[in-house]
């Protein structure tokens, strides 16, 4: 109990305060982060089993054997049938229209919920379930497409049904979404009553399971080996449009900004270890004098480190959890699905990081007072032997090194921050003694109070080496969050600006493209051009025929897509290979999206046949794009040349930006152009921004921590060359100097260092920012002129003003209390 | 570097004997020698027939919470200790499950029973000290080392904390060795040894 008692004594000498406070920020960090991204990954992948209405599909153009359910009722799993089909809808004698009609069991949606809105574009309302049997829902704009209203009749095949309600959205829409009609929903026991799917109709059937992994696992493994040709499992789609690489990237950031975290709260531990063993340097020397054996001064150390241990960690990681509930709780309204705890890990992360920084980082010094010579209590001029080795300094960087690669678990980030920063401290140092050793020869001219400070820098020339190497590093730091976060955020906005086209209009025929055009631009933001679009079938690749059907190689099958016509290569797009045409070449060339290409196995110079309708159509390949499909603009698979396109029948489809509260104005246009399809994607749209907002606020917040550590370690920092300067100004206090001229000096010397370390900061962060955004986070970089002044002008106020505070006591109390004291 | 030659001294049970001599004339060296604060580079010391030579700084460490005590110059109090802290310190290096109850006996005996609560910074020069030799006397040693036990106290004070010392070591029969420069103080011993650039010049 003597190492508490000693722990709670030596509590006023500052430094354990900022060893504990950097240990519980290193444990709150930590522990925080790590819970918050295990909670948003869950949240991620129940929010991807979302856009499958459930956690496993399997889909085929046969009806599942009834075994497979019983089988899985058997393990416990929960199942829903779903059986979609195009299939003409009628109402009364004249309106007809092809939908695509959806029927689904009680159970459906097993994962995420459908929306209904008691009128066509009104309020949506939430549902657990579909229509009940007798019932069905229509998709808005069907009602003025079948001159339908709430409560009127609708037929499919031979049955009659009422209609209940406008269908809003499907939690698994997203695998309708281009090829059919709109969408009717009803209950799947009225099928036997329509008599619309016969043997042979297209129909896909579809078997929803959800339940525990392990279960669901398990069921997998005995269903596999019983699948059929054409019988395919659906699992989580990695397909999250425009939510899913945002959401990467921030926990990209979240991860570098831990790890950032955690070497400034490394080198705050190191520097408040560090100047806590010097002060007791005298103590053991004290207690060896008394009789204290090593052992027992290492087991005394051991213990209290033990102790502050424990105590950060409890501390950190009530703060981290703290930490992301504060998260969770702003993310609330825009995460689909709460997730559930983290469980322990993120906490037993948090406490291995405070035993490691403790081991690496504050034992090396304190570990070396057991070796103090008792002869100190004579001769107070022996040398310190508490000096950090280079061996010390290894320990520190390897330790540090092993922390982030645990974290990030990524190699390259990991990487790039280490190079930056062992780049930047051996730069400052160098550059440090270089204007160190200027500043001096520049001084010699100035007035006394600047002589007496510069000469103060010089003399302590090896400490404030090491001072601006550490302050610069924190800086730096600081800044490179800064500077990344910045451009993180302001890349989403532009991303999704205000204003983004939130409908699609597809099927607008030629001969309505000119009113189609005037009618939006009087009612809705259009900020994109009309483009032609034409359905064609991919048959053939270099001669050879792509095989059909469900047998064929999935990637390399005949398929639909949409193509296009241009001139110019569309806004967005960037070519990665071959070249673009002249304009109004007449030759027959295409230019494929990268994805699709590297699917198919397509290259520059290979030739590819279409049916276009019924007609043939080869060209070659000419260049390969990349596209950006998280634009929300429209984008497409295929670019033909316009004279190339000429003669077939094309269709044209934009997108256009609609306030909600503007909605209405889809009842009229669809009445006015029936034969238009619109998709509306507000929702999901207002959703990406909704997430993307709390996401920036939750990187805001862990910046908010990290400037923590980062001040911490400016603290310490200062605290360590505070008692030479304490000394050195009593003992000129004594001599008769003024307050003005101490505290004067005390002011340009601090202020020079953080001069020193804030331009040095500045250029390491431009580098690392540079290196991070380009080869770590895949995005691009432009320097950033806002901080060179910016950075140096706040690191010498801050240092400035901390030194100052950290030194007041040298004019504020007599010189021989303070000589006394020291 | 030569600092101490030719000493061969002898120090019996419960003598008291001051090492006087000039500044720099090797008196704390031999303190610190005999103490086992420090190691020779020749030569070796016996400390109730024990070779300090062979022992290592732990051992040396252990004898010293055995059977030496110390009172220094500059008092050597942990400044973020009390008065009671600091003479309770060498007691629990002891395992002395009484230590609190027995340090309270000493400071009382040194006159800082109202005063054990303070820390160094609240007290006098001569309180400091006073504290220094209850701690001392507390561990009961069978040695007691001071080095200038007076070399920064007034003389007045230095007197009082002087009879003080001498007071209650009777009381207990340790060994005293005392370096001084004070001839007034090295009187009160029962031998003296003079030393003078490292050699034993004189001894009464």
């Amino acid at each position: 109990m003597t190492a508490l008692r000693m722990l709670l004594r030596d509590w006023r000498g500052g430094e354990l305060g900022v060893l504990l406070a950097a240990l519980i920020v290193a444990v709150a960090i930590v522990s925080g982060i790590s819970a918050f991204t295990t909670r948003l990954q869950s949240s991620l992948e129940q929010e991807s089993h979302r856009f499958l209405a459930a956690d496993r599909v399997v889909s085929g153009s046969r009806a599942q054997p009834l075994e497979w359910a019983a089988h899985a009722e058997g393990q416990g799993l929960q199942l829903a049938n779903i059986l979609t089909f195009p299939s003409m809808v009628y109402a009364g004698e004249e309106d007809m229209y092809l939908a695509s009609v959806k029927a689904a069991s009680d159970a459906y949606p097993l994962r995420g919920e459908l929306q209904m809105s008691a009128q066509p574009f009104g309020d949506s309302e939430i549902r657990r379930q579909g229509p009940v049997p007798g019932t069905v829902w229509l998709d808005s704009r069907l009602f003025a497409l079948l001159n339908v209203e709430v409560g009127g009749r609708v037929n499919i095949g031979d049955g009659d049904f009422e209609v209940t309600a406008a269908l809003r959205s499907e939690p698994d829409q997203a695998s309708g979404f281009l090829g059919y009609g709109p969408r009717v929903l009803m209950h799947i026991d009225d099928i036997p009553a329509t008599r619309v799917v016969q043997p042979g109709s297209r129909v896909e059937y579809r078997l929803l399971l959800a339940g525990p992994e392990a279960e669901l696992d398990q069921y997998i493994a005995w269903l596999e080996p019983q699948m059929q040709n054409g019988q395919r499992l659906l699992d989580v789609s990695n397909n999250q449009r425009g939510i899913g690489r945002a959401l990467e990237r921030a926990e990209s950031f979240l991860l570098l900004a831990g790890s950032l975290g955690v070497v400034l709260a490394g080198v705050a531990i190191a520097l408040a270890a560090r100047r806590f063993s010097e002060r007791h340097y005298d103590y053991v020397a004290i207690m060896k004098s008394l009789g204290a054996d090593s052992g027992t001064i290492n087991r005394l150390y051991a213990f209290s480190l033990l102790l502050l241990g424990t105590l950060a960690t409890l501390c950190g990681a009530g703060l981290g959890w703290g930490l992301q509930a504060l998260f969770f709780e702003l993310f609330a309204d825009a995460l689909p699905v709460m997730p559930g705890p983290a469980g322990a890990r993120p906490y037993i992360v948090g406490a291995a990081t405070a035993l490691v920084c403790l081991l690496s980082f504050a034992w090396p010094p304190l570990s070396r007072l057991g070796g103090a010579s008792p002869l100190r209590v004579l001769r107070r001029d022996l040398p310190d032997e508490t000096r950090r080795s280079v061996f010390d300094n290894l320990l520190g960087l390897a330790a540090v090194l092993l922390l982030m690669l645990w974290y990030s678990g990524d190699v390259a980030l990991t990487l790039a921050v280490l190079a930056g920063l062992a780049v930047s401290a051996s730069l400052a140092a160098v550059v440090a003694l270089l204007l160190l050793r200027g500043g001096r020869l520049a001084g010699m001219r100035a007035g006394s109070i600047w002589r007496l400070a510069l000469a103060g820098l010089q003399r302590r020339g090896g400490a404030n080496t090491l001072q601006v190497v550490i302050f610069s590093l924190a800086i730096m730091l600081l800044l490179v969050l800064l500077l990344v976060r910045t451009s993180l955020i302001e890349e989403w906005q532009m991303q999704l600006p205000e204003g983004t086209p939130n409908h699609f209009l597809l099927n607008i025929a030629p001969h309505e493209v000119n009113a189609v055009r005037e009618s939006l631009t009087r009612k809705a933001v259009l900020s994109q051009p009309l483009y032609p679009m034409i359905r064609g079938r991919i048959t053939h690749v270099n001669g050879e025929a792509l095989g059909s059907g469900d047998g064929a190689d999935p990637d390399r099958r005949e398929r639909e897509t949409n193509l296009t016509w241009s001139n110019e290569i569309p806004p967005d797009n960037e070519l990665v290979a071959g070249q673009w045409w002249q304009p109004d070449t007449s030759e027959p060339l295409v230019s494929v999206e990268e994805g699709i290409a590297e699917r198919m196995q397509l290259q520059v110079g290979d030739t590819v046949s279409y049916m276009i309708g019924s007609l043939p159509l080869e060209v070659t390949v000419a260049s390969i794009r990349r596209l950006d499909w998280e634009s929300m603009q429209p984008n497409f698979f295929m670019v033909f040349p316009p004279a190339v396109l000429q003669g077939y029948a094309a269709t044209f489809m934009t997108s256009f930006h609609l306030e909600a509260k503007d909605k209405r104005f889809l009842n009229e246009f669809i009445r006015s152009y029936p034969t238009v399809s619109v998709i509306e994607m507000d929702l999901v749209i207002a959703q990406v921004r909704t997430i993307i907002a709390q996401v920036s606020a939750a990187i805001e917040l862990v910046l908010a921590v990290i400037l923590a550590a980062g001040a911490l370690v400016l603290i310490a920092g200062v605290q360590s060359s505070v008692d030479a300067r304490l000394y050195e100004g009593a003992i000129l206090r004594a001599l008769g100097a003024s307050r003005g001229l101490i505290l004067g000096s005390v002011v340009i010397e601090f202020a020079a260092l953080g001069l020193f370390a804030g331009l040095l900061a500045t250029v390491a962060a431009e580098i690392a920012v540079a290196i991070l955004q380009t080869q770590a986070l895949d995005m691009s970089y432009s320097p950033h002129p806002e901080i060179w002044l910016l950075g140096p002008l706040l690191a010498v106020l801050m240092i400035g003003a901390l030194g100052v505070w950290n030194c007041r006591r040298v004019v504020s109390s007599p010189p021989l209390l303070v000589l006394r004291e020291l | 570097m030569e600092i101490l030659k030719g000493i061969d001294i002898e120090i019996k049970a419960h003598e008291s004997v001051a090492i006087v001599g000039a500044s720099g004339s090797g008196k704390s060296t031999l303190l610190g020698l005999l103490a086992g604060l420090d190691e020779s580079s020749e030569g070796d010391v016996w400390v109730d027939g024990i070779s300090l030579a062979s022992l290592n700084e732990d051992e040396r460490a252990r004898l010293r919470a055995d059977k030496i005590g110390f009172v220094f110059q500059s008092f050597q109090l942990l400044p973020s200790l009390t008065a009671l802290e600091n003479v309770m310190l060498p007691l629990e290096l002891h395992g002395a499950a009484d230590a609190a109850t027995r340090a309270e006996h000493f400071l009382g005996r040194v006159g800082l029973a109202e005063r054990m609560d303070h820390y160094p910074k609240q007290l006098s020069g001569g309180e400091q000290q006073r504290v220094a030799i209850a701690r001392a006397f507390a561990a009961e040693p069978a040695i007691l080392f001071a080095d200038e036990p007076t070399g920064n106290l007034d003389t007045e004070t230095g007197a009082q904390v002087i009879d003080l010392l001498f007071e209650i070591n009777r009381e207990q029969g340790a060994t005293l060795v005392l370096v001084t420069h004070e001839m007034r103080l090295a009187d009160r011993c029962d031998r003296r040894l003079r030393l003078h650039g490292g050699e034993l010049v004189a001894e009464d």
